[in-house]
C-alpha cells in the first residue's frame, strides 16, 4: 500500500494492467474450460461472430480466446521466472566480482563479456535447440542471455558501496567476507538492479514469443508466439489470428514497462 | 524483399512492343492466337538443392529446375500410350522373359556442348549413375547387368533376374535422366562439377546460379524439336518465405508459383485476383500420401486392435476439408485411387467412429485411467509441410478424444529423419511418402521387412508380416503385367486388414500463374517436366 501511494500514475496503470493479466492467467480454466488446443468449433470463425467463440477460431477450429488466456500463463510464467533467474544469478556474480576484486573480478567480468558479445536471442535459440523445448529449458535459455546486465549493474554499485564506512564497520565486527558481501552490500546494491527487472521481464516476453514464433516452443502448450506464427500463413485472409495475440504481447510488454518506470522513480529504490 | 529482375534489354523490348502495338493495332490483333515466342518466365523457387543432377538425386526439388536441362527417355502424358510420351527414346519394348528391354533412341539430338547424343550415353548413365548412385534407380535397376549398344540409337538393357517391364516403363520419367558420358566418364561422378553446372539435351541450357537469389536457364537454340522452346529464359527466383510468393505474384514480380508455394489458405483470395489463374491439375504423377507411421516395437501399438482404434479415431473428412481445404482426397490404402492399373478399391475401410475406437481400446485391455488417459504416445509430425504440422495438431486432439495422450515433439528435418528412420525414437509420426506411378518404386519399401536402419522413408517401424513380404517379393519378379497388378491388389487388401501404417489422404499441389503463361499443367508431372512448349502471351 505504501508502494502504491508512492507510485506515479504511469506506474499505477502498469500495475493494474499487469494484475489483470495475472488474473487472466490464474482464472483461465474458469473463463475458458477445457484444453485450449481442442478443436472446439467451426474453423476460421471471425471475432464477435459467435457467442461461444467471442474472439473467433483459427485454421483448425481452436478457440482464440482460450488460446489467448492460456498463452498468458505460459508467457508470464516464462517471463517472470527467467527474469528472476537472471537477476539473482547476475547480482550474485556482480557482487562477487565487485567485492572480491583482483583476479576473481577479472575472470568473472571476462566471462560476462563473453556472454554479452553474443546476442541474447541467439544464445537462447542455441540452448533451446540443444535441450529441446519445455518451460524449464525455456527459462534457462532466456536467462542465459539476460543475466549479464544485472551482473554489470550490481558490480558497479558494489564497487562504490564497498568503500563505505558501514562495510568497514562490518569488517571490524568480525563478519566473514562473503557474509559482508551478501548480507550487507548486496541488499544495498539491489535497488538499481531491481529497476532492471522491468527490462528483463519485457525482454524475456519478447524472446519467448520469438522462439515460439520460430517453432522452438513447446508444441503441446499454447503461446502467443506460436499463435502469431500459425496466423501468419493466413495473414491476408484472417488477420485477426495474428493481431489478437500480437495486441496481447504489446499490452503485456507495455504494462511491464510502465510499472518498471514507475518503480524506478519511487524513492525507495533510489540508491 | 526480393530483387526484381528487369534488365535494360527486357525493358527496351517491353516498351518497344508497346510502341509497336500503338502503331500497328491491327497487326497486333491478328497475331494474338498462336503461342508467343520469346520472353522471360520468372518462377518462385523455395529450395536450392546442393546437388542438381536428377540422374543422381531423383527428387521433385531437383527436377523442378533440372528437368528443363536434362531429359529422361520418356515423360508422362495424359493421352499417350501407357501414359507416356517419348523424349530421348522414341520407342521401348520389353521381352516376355523380363530379361531385356530395348529402347530406340531419338536421332539428331546434341548435348549443350555440341557433342552428339548416342546410346553410349544411355548405357553409361544406366550402369554408372542410375543403378549405382540414384536413390530410386538403385531399386528399379537392381538387377541390371549390362546395356548393349548395337548401334548409336539402340540401347538394350539386360537383366540378371526377370524384371517386370511394366515397372521399368512406369519408372521411365523419374529414373532415366540421361547425362553425358564424355563429361562424367573417368571422374568421381558424385562430385563432378557438372552436377551443379548441368549439361543436358533439354530445351534450356544452364545459365547461372546465384545462391540465395536465383537460377537462370537460357534457351537452347539447337533443341531437337523444331520451334521449341518458346521462352528465351527461365528464372527461378528464390523465395523461401511462403507468404512472399502470393504477394510477388500479385505484384507481377513473378509469373508462376508451383508446388503450392502460395499457401492453400490464401488460394481462395488469390483465385479472385484478376490476371491470376489457379491450376489444381498437373501433379497426378507426383501424388503425396499423408500417412501415420506406427512404431510396432511399442507393445500397445503391436496390438492390431489398437491400430484399428487409431484408424477409427481419424476423421478423413475433417482432414480433407479443413486441413487441405478440399485440395486432397481421402485414401484407403498405399496405392492412390488415380492409379487405375494398381488401385484396389475393395478393401477394409475404417470409418470415423470414436465410440468404436474406444470399444476396441477397452477390448485390448487399455482402460481409461484415473486421469482419463489410457496410455501416452510420442507423436512426431514431419516438418515438411504446413499441412503435416497441422495434421499433427489435429491427430493429438483426435487421439485425446479416445483417451490416448499424444505428446507432440517437433524437430527440424534432419533431426526428424534421424529420430524416426535411424534411432526409431517415436511411437507414431505424420509422414508424406510419394507414390510414383508404380508400387515397386517407393511404396513397397514402406511395408517390407528386413531393411537396414537409416534408410529414410522406408519400413523402420519394426513391422514384419510374412504374407506381405512374400507378395512384394513375388510381384518384384512377375513379368506379366496383369498378374503383377493382381499381386499388388492382394497386397493392398492384406495391408488394409493388418494396418502396418494408416493412410489418411492423398494430396498434390497447386500452381498459380499469371494468365498470360500458356500450356501450364498439360501433363501429369508438369512442374517437373521440360516446359519446352510453355510460352508467354504478349
Amino acid at each position: 500500500m505504501i508502494l502504491w501511494r508512492q507510485l506515479n500514475p504511469e506506474g499505477r496503470a502498469g500495475a493494474v494492467l499487469l494484475a489483470t493479466l495475472a488474473l487472466m492467467a490464474l482464472l483461465a480454466p474458469l473463463i475458458a474450460p477445457g484444453d485450449p488446443l481442442a478443436l472446439a468449433g467451426e474453423p476460421m470463425l471471425r471475432p464477435f461472430a459467435s457467442a461461444s467463440h467471442p474472439l473467433g477460431t483459427d485454421r483448425l477450429g481452436r478457440d482464440v480466446l482460450s488460446g489467448l488466456l492460456y498463452g498468458t500463463r505460459t508467457t508470464l510464467l516464462v517471463a517472470f521466472f527467467s527474469a528472476a533467474v537472471s537477476l539473482s544469478v547476475g547480482s550474485a556474480v556482480g557482487t562477487l566480482a565487485g567485492f572480491l576484486g583482483g583476479i576473481a573480478d577479472t575472470v568473472l567480468m571476462r566471462i560476462t563479456e563473453a556472454f554479452q558479445t553474443v546476442p541474447g536471442f541467439l544464445l537462447a535459440l542455441a540452448a533451446i535447440s540443444v535441450t529441446g523445448p519445455s518451460i524449464p529449458t525455456m527459462i534457462f535459455a532466456i536467462s542465459l542471455g539476460t543475466w549479464t546486465q544485472a551482473a554489470r549493474v550490481t558490480r558497479a554499485e558494489v564497487l562504490s558501496l564497498r568503500e563505505r564506512d558501514f562495510v568497514a564497520a562490518a569488517r571490524t565486527l568480525g563478519m566473514r567476507p562473503l557474509e559482508i558481501a551478501f548480507r550487507e552490500i548486496l541488499p544495498n546494491a539491489f535497488g538499481p538492479t531491481a529497476s532492471l527487472a522491468a527490462i528483463s521481464v519485457a525482454a524475456a516476453i519478447l524472446i519467448e514469443a520469438a522462439l515460439s514464433f520460430l517453432g522452438f516452443g513447446d508444441p503441446n502448450r499454447v503461446t502467443w508466439g506460436s499463435m502469431i506464427a500459425e496466423g501468419r500463413t493466413v495473414l491476408r485472409a484472417a488477420p485477426y489470428l495474428s493481431i489478437v495475440p500480437g495486441l496481447a504481447l504489446v499490452v503485456t510488454v507495455l504494462s511491464v514497462h510502465l510499472l518498471g518506470r514507475g518503480l524506478s522513480k519511487t524513492e525507495r529504490l533510489q540508491p | 524483399m526480393s530483387r526484381i529482375l528487369l534488365n535494360r534489354r527486357a525493358f527496351l523490348k517491353a516498351t518497344a512492343s508497346v510502341g509497336a502495338m500503338l502503331v500497328l493495332p491491327d497487326f497486333a490483333l491478328a497475331q494474338a492466337a498462336p503461342p508467343a515466342k520469346g520472353g522471360r518466365l520468372v518462377v518462385a523457387a523455395d529450395s536450392e538443392p546442393a546437388n542438381l543432377n536428377p540422374a543422381i538425386v531423383a527428387s521433385n526439388g531437383v527436377f523442378f529446375v533440372a528437368s528443363k536441362v536434362i531429359e529422361p527417355l520418356a515423360e508422362q502424358s495424359y493421352d499417350g500410350k501407357d501414359g507416356l510420351s517419348p523424349r530421348l527414346a522414341l520407342s521401348w519394348e520389353g521381352s516376355d522373359d523380363g530379361r531385356t528391354a530395348t529402347f530406340k533412341l531419338r536421332e539428331g539430338v546434341t548435348w549443350h556442348d555440341g557433342k552428339p547424343f548416342t546410346s553410349a550415353d544411355v548405357a553409361f548413365s544406366a550402369l554408372e549413375v542410375w543403378k549405382k548412385l540414384q536413390n530410386l534407380g538403385r531399386v528399379v535397376f537392381k538387377n541390371l547387368e549390362s546395356v548393349e549398344t548395337p548401334d548409336d540409337h539402340t540401347a538394350i538393357f539386360k537383366f540378371s533376374q526377370p524384371t517386370p517391364f511394366q515397372l521399368i516403363r512406369n519408372a521411365l520419367p523419374v529414373v532415366t535422366s540421361v547425362v553425358p558420358k564424355h563429361i562424367y566418364e573417368g571422374t568421381d561422378i558424385a562430385k563432378n562439377p557438372a552436377n551443379q553446372k548441368l549439361v543436358g539435351t533439354g530445351p534450356f541450357k544452364f545459365g547461372e546460379y546465384k545462391p540465395g537469389e536465383y537460377f537462370l536457364l537460357k534457351r537452347n537454340d539447337a533443341y531437337w524439336r523444331q520451334g521449341e522452346p518458346l521462352l528465351d529464359e527461365i528464372v527461378y527466383q528464390v523465395l523461401p518465405d511462403r507468404a512472399a510468393a502470393g504477394n510477388a505474384l500479385e505484384a507481377e514480380q513473378i509469373q508462376l508459383a508451383a508446388f503450392s508455394a502460395v499457401p492453400l489458405a490464401d488460394l481462395d483470395r488469390i483465385s479472385r485476383v484478376p490476371g491470376l489463374k489457379v491450376y489444381s491439375n498437373g501433379y497426378e504423377g507426383l501424388t503425396y500420401q499423408l500417412i501415420v507411421e506406427i512404431n510396432h516395437r511399442r507393445k500397445e501399438l503391436a496390438d492390431i486392435r489398437v491400430r484399428q482404434a487409431l484408424a477409427h479415431a481419424i476423421d478423413h473428412d475433417f482432414v480433407v476439408r479443413t486441413i487441405f481445404l478440399g485440395y486432397a482426397k481421402s485414401s484407403t490404402g498405399p496405392v492412390p485411387a488415380y492409379d487405375k492399373t494398381f488401385y484396389e478399391p475393395d478393401v477394409t475401410k475404417y470409418a470415423f467412429d470414436p465410440a468404436k475406437a474406444e470399444a476396441l481400446l477397452d477390448e485390448a485391455g487399455y482402460k481409461r485411467g484415473a486421469d482419463g488417459n489410457r496410455f501416452k504416445l510420442k507423436l512426431l509430425p514431419a516438418p515438411f509441410f504446413n499441412e503435416t504440422k497441422q495434421f499433427g495438431d489435429y491427430l493429438r486432439q483426435a487421439l485425446a478424444k479416445v483417451g490416448i495422450d499424444a505428446q507432440v515433439i517437433s524437430n527440424d528435418t534432419p533431426a526428424h529423419l534421424k529420430a524416426v528412420y535411424t534411432d526409431h525414437d517415436f511411437d507414431i509420426t505424420v509422414a508424406t511418402p510419394v507414390y510414383r506411378s508404380d508400387p515397386a518404386i517407393s511404396t513397397t519399401i514402406l511395408l517390407e521387412s528386413g531393411l537396414p536402419a537409416g534408410v529414410p522413408f522406408s519400413n523402420q517401424y519394426g513391422y514384419a508380416n510374412a504374407d506381405v513380404d512374400r507378395l512384394i517379393k513375388e510381384a518384384a519378379s512377375t513379368v506379366d503385367a496383369d498378374k503383377r497388378a493382381s499381386l499388388y491388389k492382394t497386397l493392398q487388401k492384406t495391408v488394409a486388414d493388418d494396418l502396418p501404417l494408416i493412410n489418411v489422404a492423398e494430396f498434390s499441389f497447386i500452381t498459380v500463374a499469371r494468365d498470360n503463361v500458356q500450356n501450364v499443367s498439360d501433363n501429369p508431372r508438369w512442374a517437373v517436366s521440360s516446359w519446352a512448349n510453355v510460352g508467354l502471351k504478349e
